[in-house]
């Protein structure tokens, strides 16, 4: 009975060393690919095209020509051999991330372009995208699937058929304790049909992390082979460790150093290692050179802040906003606005000493000349329950006169006579 | 005993094409106008091979020819009824408005396979059948005039070779495994007051193969059964 047991495990050991050597030859796909019809990748594309039929519906959707364009360009620079097949999405999703699906459709989500620092960032990205779809991962991917679904079933009949024949031979035997035997095989083939589950589901994964890898340094060799910087590729990481640590929460928090065999992403201090070493002796940008490349980034993104950061203090994690916040304003530009949503970010958290942060960064806000109206507003309220009312009828009265057509004009108007009578 | 019995049942039923209609009450009803054309609308299909470990992996070609002689299927058994029906492709207008609506009526399909198919029945639809989309189903009339439109949509997996050996070995042990199968649904909407008047579903046997010309039509047979045109 050992023997069967040691021949369950030897068979799933094959299993393992069976799959384990991946495929290193790095070909890209060819331009304008159009997969065989009945084909596994047709079946993908058709999938993607529904996908991005939707897409296009949703209201999600950025309709600005210039920002698309923009995003157009990038990915023609980036990948001029695919530009007439990749069709660009910019969506107004306030998280970091973009998507290639195998039909060539992309999407590129605005928390993406908000995090970015400069072009270079947004190019790494947009190149690790790119080259997912030059390597067809998602078909690769599908492909493993199947196999591995097939060996894990194969492993599994096999341990049946295993198991049920011992399970025979030992019933035929006349054994006093043959009950018991019987019932400890069948521990047995299950915890081996367990296991081959759970190294498949291992192997899916660890594949899955392969082509992040994969995708990280051929998207920086991409990016830094049209002239952007290859030290934006770890710095991105960098920022994204930076705004984690900075969670609300503690399980976000946690995230970043939790490492277990079904992460499907590498861990971000691998990553960030990995893509030190590529970038190598590549000489670090100046800081003027940094300078002009965060700005002139920042006038392309600059007509979407407001909107984009609005969006981002509605995913309720105010630390991490407060975090990205800082990052936006250490460039220097656009300080009257980013206060304003500093503060807004204080008010929204409402945490021991919050409020009286969040006056200041009104406070600030209006000093600067693009602050919008509605730093008025939300300083006027904030004077308000401060007590401060001269100063909160000011900042209302400047609201109306900044935003003279605002929906909320009467709600201002009435708490503006309100203040009075009690002032006077 | 009664396992032999129950798969003898099984048999029996996995023979034919089963659908059980929802039937909106009359005073939900509006007359049809007479001599006015209906619009089936170009049906949509997702079909897919089941692989030997049972993933489902989307088929194209079945899905593009199943989607074309479903719509042959439809037009050749509407034509036996009084009422006519021009076939209309609305893929090209999923923008603005009229897109809204469409998928407006993809969403409540997909609720009423959820609750009137389903195991759960939603507690404020509890007495009869009462969905609507809403009057911006006149929308889709543009200049037809039409007074209903018929949406069909099918999915389903057929089990590759593999999976169909693997059945048989599983049966020896006891082991039950699920097998592809295909399941149509059609949705009567009257676009004068955007009520869904009728909705079936059927679940297709083997021979309604709706990637054959004669299989869609024999299914669409099958489900257009006691619909009210």
């Amino acid at each position: 009975m050992i023997r069967t047991v040691s021949a369950l495990a030897l068979a799933f050991c094959l299993w393992g060393s069976a799959l384990a050597a991946p495929a290193a030859d790095t070909v890209m796909r060819s331009a304008n690919l159009r997969p065989a019809s009945g084909s596994p990748e047709a079946g993908l594309w058709q999938a993607s095209d529904e996908a991005e039929t939707y897409a296009r519906q949703s209201a999600d959707l950025d309709s600005d020509p210039v920002l698309g364009a923009y995003v157009r360009n990038l990915i023609c620079k980036l990948a001029p051999e695919y530009c007439g097949e990749l069709r660009i999405l910019v969506m107004t999703r306030p998280v970091l991330n973009a998507t290639a699906a195998p039909n060539g459709y992309v999407e590129v989500y605005s928390g993406l372009m908000l995090r970015s620092r400069t072009e270079s960032e947004l190019a790494y990205v947009l190149g690790h995208e790119i080259s997912h779809f030059a390597r067809n991962h998602a078909l690769a991917q599908w492909q493993r699937n199947k196999t591995r679904g097939n060996v894990t079933l194969a492993i599994q009949v096999g341990v049946s058929v295993v198991a049920i024949a011992a399970m025979a031979s030992v019933a035929n035997s006349g054994d006093f304790y043959a009950p018991n035997k019987i019932d400890y095989i069948g521990d047995a083939a299950q915890t081996l049909s367990d296991l081959a589950y759970i190294h498949g589901l291992a192997t899916y994964f660890a594949y899955s992390r392969e082509d992040e890898s994969e995708a990280d340094r051929l998207g920086q060799i991409r990016a830094h082979g049209v002239g952007y910087d290859p030290w934006a590729a770890p710095a991105i990481w960098q920022s994204v460790g930076a705004e984690v640590r900075a969670s609300e929460y503690p399980e976000v928090r946690k995230s970043l150093a939790r490492a277990t065999i079904f992460d499907t992403h590498p861990l971000t201090e691998d990553r960030i290692e990995a893509l030190k070493r590529a970038a190598g002796s590549t000489p670090h940008q100046t800081a003027e050179e940094s300078r002009a490349e965060e700005q002139a980034y920042r006038a392309i993104i600059r007509p979407h802040l407001a909107v984009w950061l609005r969006d981002d203090l509605r995913r309720r994690d105010l630390g991490q906003s407060l975090h990205l916040i800082s990052r936006l304003e250490a460039v220097g530009e656009d300080l009257g606005l980013l206060a304003y949503y500093r503060g807004e970010a204080y008010r929204q958290r409402h945490r021991d000493g919050d409020l009286s942060s969040a006056l200041a960064a009104y406070r600030l806000s209006i000093t600067h000349a693009d602050a919008p109206a509605e730093a008025w507003r939300e300083l006027g309220e904030a004077e308000s329950r401060a007590g401060n009312a001269p100063a909160a009828i000011r900042a209302l009265e400047t609201y109306l006169t900044r935003a003279p057509g605002s929906e909320d004009r009467w709600l201002i108007e009435s708490e503006l006579e309100t203040l009075k009578a009690s002032h006077s | 005993m009664r396992i032999w019995l129950l798969a003898l049942c099984c048999l029996v039923l996995a023979g034919c094409t089963t659908s059980r209609a929802r039937v909106a009450a009359p005073e939900l009803t509006t007359p049809v106008t007479a001599g006015s054309a209906g619009l089936l609308v170009k049906p949509v299909a997702r079909l897919a091979l089941l692989t030997v470990a049972g993933l489902t992996e989307r088929r194209d070609d079945w899905s593009r020819d199943a989607a074309t002689h479903l719509a042959a299927g439809f037009q050749a058994e509407l034509a036996k009824r009084d009422h006519p029906f021009n076939l209309v492709d609305l893929s090209g207008q999923m923008e603005g408005r009229t897109g809204q609506v469409l998928r407006l009526n993809e969403a409540v399909g997909d609720t009423i396979q959820t609750y009137e198919f389903g195991a759960q029945r939603l507690p404020t639809k509890a007495k009869g059948f009462d969905w609507t989309l809403g009057e911006g189903t006149r929308l889709l009339r543009g200049d037809s005039g039409a007074d209903h439109a018929l949406f069909v949509t099918a999915r389903g997996t057929w089990s590759s070779p593999g999976r169909k050996v693997l059945l048989v070995g599983a049966a020896i042990i006891g082991t039950p495994i699920p097998m592809g199968s295909q399941t149509l649904s059609a949705s009567l909407v009257d676009l004068r007051t955007g009520r869904v008047i009728w909705y079936n579903q059927a679940l297709a046997g083997p021979a309604d193969d709706m990637r054959t010309p004669e299989g869609a039509q024999a299914l669409a047979a099958s489900v257009l059964k006691g619909a009210p045109l």
